[in-house]
């Protein structure tokens, strides 16, 4: 068990947190907004944490609070996260569609390229030598693992709240919604700056867990991939994002045995499972539930 | 700044910016059509380039499964060109069979084409790696036939220096446009194709047949996206399977700042962000990559429309 843990620990929690960074996405597409701008955040996230973890500005707040500064990155990480997000969010949100995907994409290349060229995020190069929580890359379980509970109970409380069903109102409908008393901006922005304080604050904690952070953790590529894993996952329930991260980040290893031609593979399954899984994993499974019920005759036909 | 610097900035912003106008109407021509962005447009730009390579070329290095492969074709430059976009037109044709008509015909979310569009991308990209390897591939200098590498002139007194390549990409897109324009204002194909454009079902009602319109537009897309692969090919050389990832994004901001779907305002779009890169001063020429996502940003919060676009009809 040991020997397992050590030799895929690293793979078992970065499965962990691409699904936290699946859900990031999942939360804006709740109220019906295709939001991309996860990277942008979690790359900040990420920055912030390396900055407070190697500048020499904070080294006596390092040295006096021991291991308390890292729930304190995560806290920061999450402060600017959302700020950022407000800023960005109240006039980004009127857009629709395709729109908001094409200006959260030009978010996400915006900020890396003024991370690519500032001093403070180390350039080209990065930063190096981020400080560690724990020794060993599987403990890093700890951090991903409780924030991911967190995030399913807090996912389950949000599907039955008011706030929650606000969400979905507009993704049925805005306009109706709007009727209704609902503020669409105001939800859609909540939406907005819930995902991006789930990546900031991912981001902030895998700073310490890749030990290094630059400007390619933030990328197109990383956009796509998450939108990926909540569609290919399921974009209609909290189930979705999990499956999808999960599995779709342990896919290039399950695959490895085919070594190069591996993400070829990999893009196969994308055209394939968007082709035959239109409603994603979760959707599938669901059918696949109510369709052994039936036939096993637990519940009676719909129809 | 002198004049000889604005002309020449002009001249490098036109070329390059015909090169993203021709490559932005590939997007252009399926948005009108499907209503979606194909992200593997970007993938069929680097396919394009390696095509032309293996034929004009066909020398390979030592990564992958054909290294030290050498063709020796020697087919034309000019025709290795046609051919190599010909085939990114069939390329963008099975593109349309296997990622995006499936989805279709199953009436699914429009959203999922964005994933198996680059899911057939990450299949293009990492088959080019796994055949060639991922090392640069560069045209020899006489490509073009025996011509100066550079054009010099002066403008009051100063020298402007031009590359002979630039003008002939500039001019090859020029061609291309134009019977690219007379192909959808004056045939019975591109008549078809504007109809498709404004409304499917009253086109195929009126006889036309949606389905092979829409196969004739991913061929043009494949194949103005193929070509605008080989010419950036000449000028910079083709670094890698990953080469187009940049253009494909850059083309996206193309297309937003003309109109979404709108042809002539891709072209614009094209020529205005390839002219505000070559005017970013030196000294911050490491912020250029940031240029055109700066005017898709910001285009998008004050006309969403883009420049030639039509308005944002409102759901009521």
């Amino acid at each position: 068990m040991n020997d397992f843990l050590q030799n895929n620990g690293f793979l078992i929690v970065t499965m962990v947190q691409q699904a936290l960074l699946a859900m990031s996405l999942y939360y804006p597409l709740m109220s019906g907004q295709l939001s991309l701008a996860s990277p942008g955040f979690y790359a900040l996230g990420g920055y912030v944490a390396a900055i407070i973890g190697t500048v020499e500005f904070f080294a006596p707040w390092r040295d006096t609070l021991g291991w308390v500064i890292f729930p304190l990155e995560w806290l920061a990480a999450g402060i600017i996260s959302g700020f950022l997000a407000v800023l960005v969010g109240i006039p980004a949100l009127r857009l629709r569609g395709i729109y908001l995907a094409l200006a959260t994409i030009a978010f996400v290349e915006i900020l890396r390229v003024i991370c690519l060229n500032l001093e403070i995020t180390g350039g080209a190069i990065g930063i190096f030598g981020v400080p560690q929580l724990f020794e060993s890359r599987w403990s890093y379980i700890w951090t991903f693992g409780p924030l991911l509970i967190l995030m399913l109970f807090f996912s389950y409380r949000l599907d039955h709240s008011r706030v929650g069903r606000a969400f979905k109102a507009i993704r049925e409908d805005e306009l109706a919604a709007d009727a209704m008393g609902i503020n669409p901006t105001r939800y859609k922005v909540l939406a907005f700056v819930i995902g991006a304080v789930l990546a900031g604050v991912v981001g902030a904690m895998s700073a310490p867990f890749l030990n290094t952070w630059n400007a390619r953790q933030g990328t197109f590529d990383a956009s796509i991939a998450y939108l990926a894993y909540v569609l290919i996952g399921g974009s209609r329930s909290m189930w979705g994002p999990l499956l999808g991260g999960t599995l779709l980040a342990a896919l290039p290893e399950i695959l490895r045995p085919l070594k190069d031609s591996r993400l070829i593979i990999n893009g196969l399954v994308l055209v394939f499972s968007s082709i035959y899984m239109p409603q994603g994993i979760a959707g599938a499974l669901g059918h696949l539930r109510s369709f052994t019920a039936r036939t096993l005759g637990f519940v009676r036909s719909e129809k | 700044m002198t004049t000889a610097q604005f002309i020449q900035n002009v001249l490098n912003g036109v070329s390059i910016g015909s090169v993203y106008a021709i490559f932005a109407l590939g997007y252009t021509l399926v948005f009108s059509i499907l209503g979606i962005i194909n992200f593997a447009h970007g993938a069929v730009f680097t396919l394009g380039a390696y095509f032309t390579y293996t034929l004009a070329v066909g020398q390979f290095g030592i990564n992958g499964l054909l290294s030290g492969l050498n063709l020796d074709l020697q087919v034309p430059f000019a025709l290795s060109l046609l051919i190599g976009a010909v085939l990114a037109g069939l390329v963008g044709v099975l593109l349309e069979r296997l990622a995006f008509k499936p989805l279709r015909t199953r009436g699914a979310d429009s959203l999922l084409a964005l994933v198996s569009s680059l899911g057939v991308a990450l299949v293009i990209v990492n088959a080019i790696q796994y055949l060639v390897g991922a090392e640069i591939y560069t045209f020899p200098s006489q490509v073009y036939g025996d011509i100066k590498p550079a054009i010099m002139f002066e403008v009051s007194g100063q020298p402007v220096v031009v590359r002979t390549v630039q003008v002939i990409i500039f001019a090859v897109c020029m061609v291309i446009l134009t019977l690219l324009g007379y192909v959808i204002s004056f045939t019975r194909i591109g008549k078809a194709l504007q109809a498709v454009a404004e409304n499917q079902t009253t086109a195929s009602l009126l006889g036309i047949s949606v389905d092979r319109i829409i196969l004739v537009t991913f061929f043009m897309s494949g194949f103005l996206g193929g070509l605008a692969g080989t010419l950036v090919g000449t000028s910079f050389g083709i670094a890698g399977p990953y080469f187009g990832v940049t253009y494909g994004l850059k083309g996206l901001a193309v297309i937003v700042l003309g109109g979404l779907g709108s042809i002539p305002g891709a072209v614009l779009g094209g020529i205005v962000i390839g002219l505000a890169e070559a005017f970013v001063p030196p000294d911050y020429s490491a912020y250029k990559e940031a240029v055109a996502f700066a005017f898709l940003f910001i285009v998008l919060l004050v006309r969403p429309q883009g420049l030639l676009g039509r308005s944002l009809s409102q759901k009521v």
